[in-house]
Parts: C-alpha cells; sequence; structure tokens
C-alpha cells in the first residue's frame, strides 16, 4: 500500500483523489444540496438545519407564478443572445483581421485580452461612468457622428437598461472570442487558400468554402463557451443597473441571487439557481460534445 | 502576397482599433485625474486640462483602501494557493493516462467549469452555514472560489503536462526515481512556465472575486476591494472621479503584470483554452 503510493498507480490516485474530493464537497454536493433546498421550505428559523419540511413543487409554482419571472427569463434570452451575437461577431471580424501578416499583429491582438483579466466589477464601474445619461462620454460621441440627437439614458431608460449591461458584457467578453477563434483560424493550413486562390475564387468565396467548414469546430466550442459565460456573468449587473429600474434589466442569475441575500428567500434562490442550471447542463454538452476528440488528444 | 506599404497601413489600422478597445482604460485613467468640475464638463475634454492628483490619496484614505486592498490579497492568495496544490496533482493526473476514468475524470471537471457563480452562491452560503463556515467569512470565500478557478486552471495546467515528453519521466523512473522523485524533479520543472502563468492568471481572477465575497462577508473590515467598490457604486452615482479613481488604483496592478507577461499569458491560454 504504501509502496505503491511511493512508485505505482497510489501515487497517481492520490493526486487525483484529493483534488477530486475538494471539488465533490465544495461543487458537487452544495449542487445536490441546492436542488434539495428547491424541494424544501426554507427560511432564517430552518436556515441552519440540513434536512427541513418537503414541500414537493411548491416553490416552483410560486417562482413561476411571480409577475416578473416570464419578463426576466425573456431578458435572460436577450442578454444571452445580444451579448453573444457581439462578442461573436466582432471577435471572428477582429481575428480574421489580425490573421493577416503585418508587423506586431500578435503583440497588438495581445493587448485586447486585457478586458478579460478585468475584474468584473471594475468593468461595470467604468462602462457606468461612459454609459451615464447627462455627462456620459458616448452620449456625447454619438451626438457628434450624428447618431443621436438627444442623450439617451442607457441605465435608467427601461428600454435601454438591458443593452447596457450587453454592451459592457460584449466588451469584456469580445477578446476571449477572438482568442479561441485565432486558434483556429491558425490551424487552417495556409495552402488551402493558396489553391483557391489558383482557381480564382475571390476572398468572400474563399471564407465561405474553406474558412467556414474547416472552422466548425472550433465555433461550435466558442459558441458554447459564450452562451456558458453570459449565463456566468453575474458583477455588471450589480455594477451598472442592479436589475432595474423595474427589472427592466434583471436577468435568472441576478434574480436568483437578489431572492437569496435580498430577500433572503433562500428556496427562491436555490430554484431558480436549479433552472439555469439546467440550461447550463445543455450548453456545457454542446460545449463537451465539440471538444470531445480534442480533449482526448 | 501583400505589398509593404498594405502591410504598415494594416499596422496604423490596428493601433487604431487597440486604442477603440482600450478607450474605456484611457478614460477611467483620464477621469481621475481630472477636477470634480472638469468631469461634468460639457463638452467633455479628452485631455484633462489640469490634472489633480490629489484625489489619490484621499479616496485611499476615505474608502480605507488599504483593508480592502489587503483582504483582496489575502483571498486571491488563498485561492491560488489551493488551486495550485489540488489542481495541479489533477492536472498531471489527467494527462498521463488515456482511459474511461480520465475521461470521466475530465467530463466532471469541464461541468464544473461552465457552473455559474450564481447558481452555487445559494447553496454554499446556506451550506456554510450549517457546518459553522460562516464564522470565518475568508476562508469561506476562499474555499468557494478555490473550486469555482480549479476547473479552468486544471484545464490549462493539462495542456502543459501534456508538452512534457514522458519519455523523460521513464528515464528518471530508470534511474531509481520514485513517482515522487520523477513528479517533483523532472516533470514539474519542465512545466513550470505554464504552471506559473496559469497560477497568475488564477491571482487576478480571485482579485477581482466580487459574487462570493459580496454574499458571504458581512463585516466590512474582511470585505475585499471588488465589494468596497460596489459599496458607491449603483443607477444613480455622481461621484464619478473618486469611483475611478478607486478603480484605477485597484485595477493599475492587474494590468501592469498582464502587460509585463502578455505574451506568456496569450500562449498559455491559446495552448490551452480549447484543447
Amino acid at each position: 500500500m504504501l509502496g505503491s503510493l511511493r512508485d505505482g498507480v497510489g501515487f497517481d490516485m492520490l493526486l487525483i483523489g484529493a483534488s477530486m474530493l475538494f471539488l465533490i464537497a465544495l461543487a458537487g454536493l452544495p449542487l445536490i444540496y441546492n436542488v434539495m433546498m428547491s424541494f424544501q421550505e426554507v427560511d432564517m428559523f430552518t436556515l441552519g438545519s440540513l434536512f427541513r419540511p418537503f414541500v414537493g413543487l411548491e416553490n416552483y409554482r410560486e417562482v413561476l407564478a411571480e409577475p416578473i419571472f416570464w419578463p426576466v427569463m425573456i431578458n435572460t434570452l436577450v442578454f444571452v443572445v445580444g451579448s453573444m451575437a457581439g462578442q461573436f461577431v466582432l471577435g471572428f471580424s477582429l481575428a480574421i483581421f489580425f490573421a493577416q501578416k503585418f508587423p506586431y499583429s500578435g503583440t497588438i491582438r495581445g493587448l485586447f485580452l486585457v478586458s478579460w483579466v478585468m475584474p468584473g466589477l471594475v468593468v461595470g464601474a467604468i462602462w457606468g461612468w461612459i454609459l451615464a445619461g447627462d455627462f456620459g462620454v458616448l452620449n456625447v460621441i454619438l451626438r457628434g457622428i450624428g447618431v443621436i440627437d438627444t442623450n439617451l439614458f442607457w441605465k435608467s431608460d427601461p428600454a435601454l437598461s438591458l443593452w447596457a449591461v450587453i454592451i459592457a458584457n460584449i466588451w469584456l467578453g469580445l477578446a476571449f472570442n477572438m482568442l479561441l477563434l485565432s486558434v483556429g483560424l491558425a490551424a487552417i493550413p495556409g495552402d488551402l487558400y493558396e489553391a483557391a486562390e489558383l482557381d480564382g475564387a475571390n476572398a468572400f468565396q474563399r471564407f465561405w468554402t474553406i474558412t467556414l467548414p474547416m472552422m466548425r469546430p472550433t465555433i461550435g466550442a466558442v459558441l458554447a463557451l459564450g452562451l456558458i459565460g453570459t449565463l456566468q456573468q453575474f458583477d455588471l449587473f450589480p455594477a451598472l443597473t442592479e436589475g432595474g429600474p423595474a427589472n427592466s434589466s434583471n436577468v435568472a442569475q441576478y434574480l436568483s441571487w437578489q431572492y437569496s441575500f435580498q430577500l433572503y428567500d433562500f428556496a427562491k434562490g436555490a430554484t431558480v439557481s436549479v433552472m439555469m442550471f439546467v440550461l447550463v447542463l445543455f450548453a456545457s454538452i454542446v460545449y463537451v460534445r465539440s471538444t470531445r476528440h480534442e480533449v482526448r488528444g | 502576397m501583400t505589398s509593404p506599404s498594405l502591410k504598415w497601413l494594416m499596422l496604423v489600422a490596428a493601433l487604431a482599433l487597440a486604442a477603440i478597445y482600450l478607450f474605456p482604460l484611457y478614460w477611467m485613467y483620464v477621469t481621475s485625474l481630472k477636477s470634480s468640475s472638469e468631469i461634468f464638463a460639457n463638452p467633455p475634454t479628452f485631455i484633462p486640462r489640469n490634472t489633480d492628483l490629489s484625489i489619490f490619496p484621499e479616496v485611499w484614505q476615505r474608502r480605507t483602501m488599504s483593508t480592502y486592498l489587503w483582504n483582496s490579497l489575502v483571498i486571491a492568495f488563498g485561492v491560488t494557493t489551493l488551486t495550485v496544490i489540488f489542481g495541479t496533482g489533477a492536472a498531471y493526473v489527467l494527462s498521463r493516462y488515456r482511459n474511461v476514468w480520465i475521461d470521466l475524470g475530465l467530463f466532471f471537471i469541464l461541468m464544473l467549469q461552465v457552473l455559474p457563480a450564481s447558481v452555487m452562491v445559494t447553496p454554499l452560503y446556506v451550506g456554510f452555514n450549517v457546518v459553522g463556515l460562516l464564522d470565518y467569512p475568508r476562508l469561506a470565500v476562499i474555499l468557494a472560489a478555490a473550486a469555482k478557478a480549479m476547473p479552468f486552471f486544471v484545464v490549462l495546467v493539462r495542456a502543459t503536462f501534456m508538452t512534457v515528453p514522458r519519455e523523460l519521466e521513464e528515464a528518471a523512473l530508470m534511474d531509481g526515481n520514485s513517482r515522487w522523485g520523477a513528479f517533483f524533479f523532472v516533470v514539474l520543472p519542465l512545466a513550470r512556465n505554464g504552471t506559473l502563468v496559469c497560477a497568475i492568471l488564477t491571482f487576478m481572477q480571485a482579485f477581482g472575486e466580487y459574487i462570493y465575497s459580496k454574499s458571504i462577508i458581512q463585516t466590512p473590515a474582511l470585505q475585499p476591494a471588488s465589494v468596497g467598490l460596489s459599496g458607491f457604486l449603483g443607477p444613480n452615482s455622481t461621484d464619478w472621479n473618486s469611483i475611478m479613481a478607486y478603480a484605477a488604483i485597484y485595477v493599475t496592478p492587474i494590468l501592469a503584470t498582464f502587460v509585463i507577461l502578455q505574451r506568456r499569458i496569450v500562449a498559455g491560454l491559446t495552448s490551452g483554452a480549447l484543447k
């Protein structure tokens, strides 16, 4: 036994076992506990006990009956689709631009990644100032180039508040999209393009018949990661709009937190987060499938 | 294929794109240097007229930033230590074998990587309450955030271990090393750079951690800088030069680290993120 720990598979089992135990204790068990809580009655009196009265689907019925539930779900959908579309289209365009051969392309491309290492709350604070209604610099720029006539109140106008968060989130996630897509672009053999060029294919045809098909696995992974990433985005909401005004910029992940930590309704918080988990599970199955052959490689 | 002048044109275009993209950072620094009256000038000045540095010591004092930043450091250090200790071993084992169990382990790790913190924060809070960990809120945050950071670390470091030739390890074993010896004195030194970059990335992410700290730590003296910043943010905030000065003090170390290590960070991410 001890000898195996020193020289054989026991060593591997020790290394992987310790980390797996840690992850099961702090991620696996809480996840199961979360599902359990969504079927229980949780209040301040029963908060400290492990087992509480079982209420069946009562929490789910209550959450679904909330007047804000469906508007928030639609916001979540708009937030996810809007953020992903912006991050992907801009990220892909930049990835193609930086795939061209010119001096310092790699270094300049790398600079874009600073957004990714910034604390989300700081990004939210900066965009909160840029998007401010009266003195925000974005309104000044948009007026200067003639796009708008009057100031837009990005954070306090219910029609725009969700877009304020989406804009900030696109800025935050664009660079990571670009980086992953750049990896995919770099893996396409250059002679394919040369052959197509000799055959007289123009740039658009080359993109359509070579780039897109060759990039399909990468695009699948990037889109799945984008979906997961936007569902993980939390910090921008408290920093920018706090879900308001009147929940016009609230999304599932923030609503779940509000239930638990502002209204102290932990059962509802757990219920919403179980619903979110089902969504994330779907996205991650897509992701795992799209990267499976690379994982084995 | 491309003519020399076109290349330089593209370089100029690339610099312009980067300038547009990084404008928010510039705006943070410029705002923090402006006086409070100049901030609300219309039209705004893109280069501050008379820079005023007094806001930095003032915000540092008034918002007790030394306490907040110290707590951020404690949390980031704790998260990184736990992640490196547990994650490196897992990444190594997951890179050395190919069988059903390894596939299952990887699947488990990938699943944990996609869990939003907002899904985990409610059960963790209630669970920590049951076992009494809420009395040590910073430790509770460290444990929670380490579990969140570890999957990504494992995926990236595993890619690093894949580049270490197995033959070197086998040779070390032939020479009479134990598995411990081969791991610590042969494999780990060869994977040192990649592991270090991932550790620094973990540190930078944990330095900005917000949701667990906000939910778990109630005592202001134990809260990190992100929670301290949220204290004077909100839909109706107007104190913008203080907020930007706070933000600038908070992120400048992160930005400096990033700029110094930029090449390595990008290389580490590109080799690992999709594999």
